[in-house]
């Protein structure tokens, strides 16, 4: 079915961290390696191949783009847009139709995988005893940052699995340095609600919870998750790794596209799927 | 089916073009430039691995720029066929050889610094008030040849002003079929069509140092 179509990964990349850009990678290996698609490549705001490039190295009649980002805002709305020239869902450029998929982090399989995170983080631990929190950026820059992680709280809350499930946040309250505050089992499982392992996960986020005391600078030698517990506070603690490091994550990158097709299904490509749709 | 990039690749490599910023291509095998006749090399034979070969250089540090002239020593890539080789230059040098086509088939289209700057929001905002001289001499020291960044440009400051501050290298001849024959006979060159992140970057320091 799309033989003939390329597919753009679209993730933030890092300047200074060569972990940043690694699921986004390890999700494109494993959707090329299905041979669905005629290429799949990769396209950062921080590294190569630029947004701005990206184009130029594939050669299919269409183009989907999905970005791997966990919420819809700053840079689903505004950065790749502009930097890819997009019109809407659907451009047209050259003879090729550019299909702006939604960003992963919409998926409702989300739920799903923080949920199976959570359980592995924790093996064995009473769930029913347990407070789970989702720790997220959060920023005052846009509303819409932290939405994703409240949304996907509300809908664990609702299964009853947890003691509890709340929101923490970087950036903004409730804040993730006062973890204890906020929970009330006795244990607790924190998991990032992130793309990757990256600064916050690896060093920001410890520092926050307090079982780091300074950020390391080799990020990709810490290992932070192979100490569960932490016995802290009171609590027993354990920490999982960025829900975006999940293998299963390549799944709903690629069911982006699938729903893409279902919400635009006259967004044509060649001239071929045009005329056999116009025969029907 | 068809692939253009993929049919060109192979029309450059009959031509002898098999240098490609520091890799030498011979075959379906890649290695540093400077390992082309050594023995001792360690044998990868994916194409994922030219993207853990790019990450680090000979120090282990990251390299954020993968067109910089530090890539890593000590590594030799056997791969299938040329189809591999295509994903591993695009690991090694991403969107490099489809950026080169579409600049032989005169189909691409540059942007000059001041568009680049004048379209950045949030914290790059800054960087449309750049001076011209201060832009000039940025580019001269961040983007050089012999020690930052391998590719040649295309763009300018703006329309009216060209990039005075670096060697000739760092330019290309005109775009066309005929254009790669005025370079070293055994370069595939590496194109830069717009300023990267890192120079805008760079110039937001710039503006927030002078600013001071």
């Amino acid at each position: 079915m799309f033989a003939h179509s390329s597919l753009i990964l679209v993730g933030h990349g890092s300047t200074v961290n060569p972990d940043s850009s690694t699921p986004t990678h390890l999700h494109a290996d494993a959707i090329r390696q299905m041979g669905i698609f005629k290429e799949v490549a990769c396209a950062f705001w921080k590294e190569e191949p630029s947004l701005r490039e990206v184009l130029h190295m594939l050669s299919g009649d269409d183009v989907y783009i999905v970005p791997n980002f966990i919420s819809e805002g700053y840079f689903t709305q505004k950065i790749i847009p502009r930097e890819l020239e997009l019109t809407g869902p659907v451009t047209h450029r050259q003879g090729r139709v550019l299909k702006y998929c939604e960003p992963v982090g919409n998926h409702p399989g989300i739920t799903e995988l923080l949920l199976r995170r959570a359980q592995e983080v924790a093996p064995g631990v009473p769930s029913g005893e347990t407070s789970l929190i989702i720790v997220a950026h959060g920023t005052g820059l846009n509303d819409n940052s932290a939405a994703a992680a409240k949304r996907e709280v509300q809908r664990i809350r609702a299964l009853g699995v947890y003691a509890e499930v709340l929101n923490a946040f970087m950036e903004e309250p409730p804040y993730i340095a006062q973890w204890d505050q906020l929970a009330s089992s006795p244990s607790v499982v924190v998991v990032p609600f992130f793309i990757s392992d990256g600064l916050h996960s690896f060093q920001d986020i410890p520092v926050l919870l307090g079982v780091e005391n300074e950020r390391s600078v080799a990020a990709s030698r810490m290992d932070v998750f192979r100490q569960n517990p932490y016995h802290l506070r009171g609590r027993t603690l354990y920490y999982g790794n960025s829900i975006g490091t999940e293998p299963q994550f390549a799944q709903l990158l690629l069911d982006q596209v699938r729903r893409f097709d279902q919400e635009h299904p006259r967004a044509y490509s060649s001239g071929l799927s045009m005329a056999a749709d116009l025969s029907l | 089916m068809k692939d253009s990039i993929l049919e060109a690749l192979s029309t450059w490599l009959a031509a002898g073009r098999n240098r490609f910023g520091e890799l030498i291509i011979k075959g379906t095998e890649l290695c540093h430039y400077h390992d082309r006749d050594r023995e001792d090399l360690e044998l990868f034979t994916k194409p994922e691995a030219a993207r853990l070969i790019a990450t680090l250089d000979d120090a282990d540090q990251y390299r954020p720029l993968k067109s910089a002239p530090n890539l890593r020593h000590g590594w030799k890539l056997v791969l299938k066929d040329l189809q591999e080789v295509k994903l591993a230059l695009d690991f090694f040098y991403p969107a490099m050889l489809g950026t080169l086509l579409a600049w032989e088939q005169q189909r691409l289209a540059a942007t000059n610094f001041r568009d680049t700057v004048a379209r950045q929001s949030g914290m790059y905002a800054v960087t449309k008030h750049i001076s011209n001289a201060q832009a000039d001499e940025l580019i001269g020291e961040f983007c050089r040849h012999d020690t930052k960044c391998l590719k040649r440009i295309l763009w300018q400051i703006d329309t009216e002003r060209p990039i005075t501050t670096l060697a000739h290298q760092k330019f290309l001849p005109p775009a066309g079929p005929h254009g790669l024959g005025l370079l070293e006979p055994e370069e595939i060159p590496l194109i830069c069509c717009e300023a990267c992140n890192l120079l805008v970057a760079a110039a937001r320091r710039v503006v927030k140092v002078s600013g001071e």
